[in-house]
């Protein structure tokens, strides 16, 4: 069937009004970075964009970025792990505890993930654990492990099982099938994992608002700097941060390219 | 078997499953370069064989013994055997290279050797060596097939097991590959065992048949004997169309007996068994002598096809199209050569 030219025209309008809603915020962020004057007002009368200097020159900016980037890391590394292993139990072996795995594993992503704040940081005080960006870490895994172990099992449920029975059947012992079939088939889907894990923590509040005690990553710091001490450095780092998820996108996006095209051939 | 030093034994092989018995006890014998193919409906139980003949599951009971060598105990990475997959299971992420390579690489075998061999079954397959470097993406299903044949051969196993790796193709390719299977047979000698639903695909490769059903083995023999001579009426169904007629006390109900006939079949009692082609529609019947009307007509290229309703039951006949008869609602009358029925007798049908 073939769509007449206006509804095809009105359709088209619509997406643009979609988009325009769902990202004209976004860029009021961004413009709001390069007002010289001190509170949000439009329209802006005078561009500049001394506040990135200053955003780049100060220690408490410094120590946000690091602060995030390493709960960040760590998060993405070991949401990796545990995602490629998680997905293993999850959707390739059969065991006894399966269907109870597949079932509780979910229950975190249920959670508000206030209330799973909550309840971390209540837990790290009955076990006497100072809250710190390494509390955080812990509070970010219990929710978006679950979710790497997803995207992994994602790709493990599409697998072929006779390919690992192949490999068997053929001379491999199990070190060799898990290294040359099972890692290597499961590799974009552990890398998306990766990718989804950093940007879910790099951009977490709620969690880190419970558990990061005095420490305090970059989503924290706007939040306060929002309620008390706003000035154009707070839309600044907001558009530092949203540059850093944007470079990690982007660097993943290649790899995964990178991985496509270069894998046949070595 | 008669052979000697089979190169495959299977003894009292048993696999039960909680409460499930998927094989009962199995015996067979398979000889050294022979073609067996190993056919039955889905449930017979011919994959939980052949994932024990491999090693991928371990049998409850009983031996598999490879010449010598005892191989149920040995890891399925450790037995000389290799099995083509039903899925084929070619690595997408390697080039079509680096799959055949893949056995011997795990063997230790060096780079330059390995391509060597790898070209060398390329030929054997009769595909382009420039393949080498191609994508599995990239290959159409027959070459798939031929890839997964080439790895498979690459460590020289003693035995290739094949797990209906031609299910999934569409008729024409299932026809030219079986003639190909066949004569890379032929070419390397080696001993295959074949699993399959599809007679048809057995007859046309294999030296011996063998009929699986609810985890025993009904009948292991050469197709023509198992077409002409089937131990059960399970095993005469599964080979085709087939007319059933009870004989009791030499005696076959709704048919008349030449006296020849009467003296065969004297005595006798079971199923008789008639192939649609063993009867002849003509008016000067001998034999086992039926009458009846035509009820359906089918033409079937250069034959034709008839069911027919008769006092000794429906019954299907088919003929070479010149000797077709008048259409629907015809009288005819019907003959059978006495040497073309084979009689299962009740015994062996009551054990069936």
């Amino acid at each position: 069937m073939k769509t007449s030219r206006l509804a095809s025209a009105l359709l088209l309008a619509y997406g643009i009004a979609i988009l325009a809603f769902l990202y004209l915020p976004l860029v009021s962020v961004g413009l709001a970075s390069v007002s010289k004057a001190r509170y949000l007002s439009f329209p802006i009368r005078r561009y500049n964009t001394d506040w990135y200097g200053e955003a780049l020159a100060s220690d408490t900016v410094r120590d946000l970025l690091w602060i995030s980037l390493k709960v960040a890391g760590i998060v993405t590394a070991s949401s990796m792990v545990i995602g490629f292993l998680g997905a293993l139990a999850f959707a390739r072996y059969s065991w006894r505890f399966r269907k109870p795995f597949q079932k509780l594993i979910l229950l975190p992503i249920f959670f508000p993930q206030t209330v799973l704040g909550l309840a971390l940081l209540m837990w790290f005080n009955a076990l006497g654990i100072v809250p710190s960006w390494k509390t955080a870490i812990v509070a970010h895994l219990v929710w978006i492990a679950p979710i790497a172990t997803l995207i992994v099992s994602i790709r493990a449920f599409s697998f072929d099982p006779a390919l690992e029975e192949a490999a068997r059947d053929m001379g491999a012992t199990q070190w060799q099938v898990l290294r040359e079939v099972t890692i290597p088939l499961l590799m974009p889907g552990v890398v998306s994992a990766g990718l989804f894990a950093f940007l879910l923590s790099w951009g977490n509040f709620p969690l880190s608002l419970f558990t990061t005690g005095a420490d305090s990553t970059l989503p924290e710091w706007l939040f306060a700097k929002m309620i008390s001490g706003y000035s154009p450095l707070v839309p600044t780092v907001g558009v530092l941060t949203v540059a850093g998820s944007a470079i990690l996108v982007a660097a993943g996006l290649i790899l995964a390219w990178a991985l496509k095209r270069l894998r046949p051939t070595t | 078997m008669s052979d000697p030093s089979p190169i495959l034994r299977i003894s009292a092989l048993t696999k039960t499953f909680d409460d499930f018995t998927a094989l009962h006890g199995i015996d067979l014998d398979v000889a050294e370069g022979e073609f067996l193919a190993i056919v039955g409906p889905s449930g017979s139980g011919k994959t939980t064989l052949i994932r024990l003949l491999v090693g991928m599951d371990d049998p409850t009971e009983g031996a598999i013994w490879l010449r010598d060598q005892r191989i149920d105990v040995i890891p399925a990475n450790k037995r000389p055997t290799c099995m083509v997959f039903q899925s084929l299971a070619l690595f997408p992420h390697r080039t079509v290279g680096q799959n055949i390579e893949f056995p011997l690489k795990l063997r230790g075998v060096a780079a330059k050797a390995r391509k060597e061999r790898a070209l060398e079954l390329l030929d054997l397959l009769r595909l382009p060596r420039d393949y080498y470097s191609k994508r599995i993406q990239q290959c159409s299903g027959g070459e798939k097939q031929r890839v997964a044949l080439a790895r498979a051969l690459a460590f020289d196993p003693e035995i290739l097991f094949f797990d209906e790796p031609l299910s999934a193709l569409d008729y024409r390719l299932r026809k030219t590959l079986e003639k190909e299977l066949k004569d890379l047979h032929r070419r390397t000698g080696k001993t295959f065992i074949y699993i399959t639903h599809s007679l048809e695909e057995a007859m046309v490769m294999s030296d011996r048949i063998a009929i699986m059903r609810a985890g025993r083995f009904e009948q292991i023999a050469p197709a023509e004997e198992i077409y002409a001579r089937p131990v059960s009426p399970f095993v005469a169904e599964f080979m085709g169309e087939v007319n059933f007629l009870s004989l009791a006390g030499g005696a076959v109900a709704g048919a008349e007996l030449s006296p020849a006939a009467q003296a065969a079949l004297a005595g006798q009692s079971g199923t008789l068994v008639i192939r649609p082609e063993s009867l002849r529609l003509a008016p000067e019947a001998a034999g086992l002598i039926l009458t009846g009307t035509v009820a359906a007509e089918y033409l079937l290229g250069s034959r034709v096809q008839y069911r027919i309703d008769s006092p000794a039951g429906e019954l299907t006949v088919e003929v070479l199209r010149e000797d077709a008869v008048a259409g629907v609602g015809a009288p005819v009358s019907l003959g059978c050569d006495i040497s073309a029925v084979h009689v299962i007798a009740e015994a062996e049908d009551a054990a069936a």
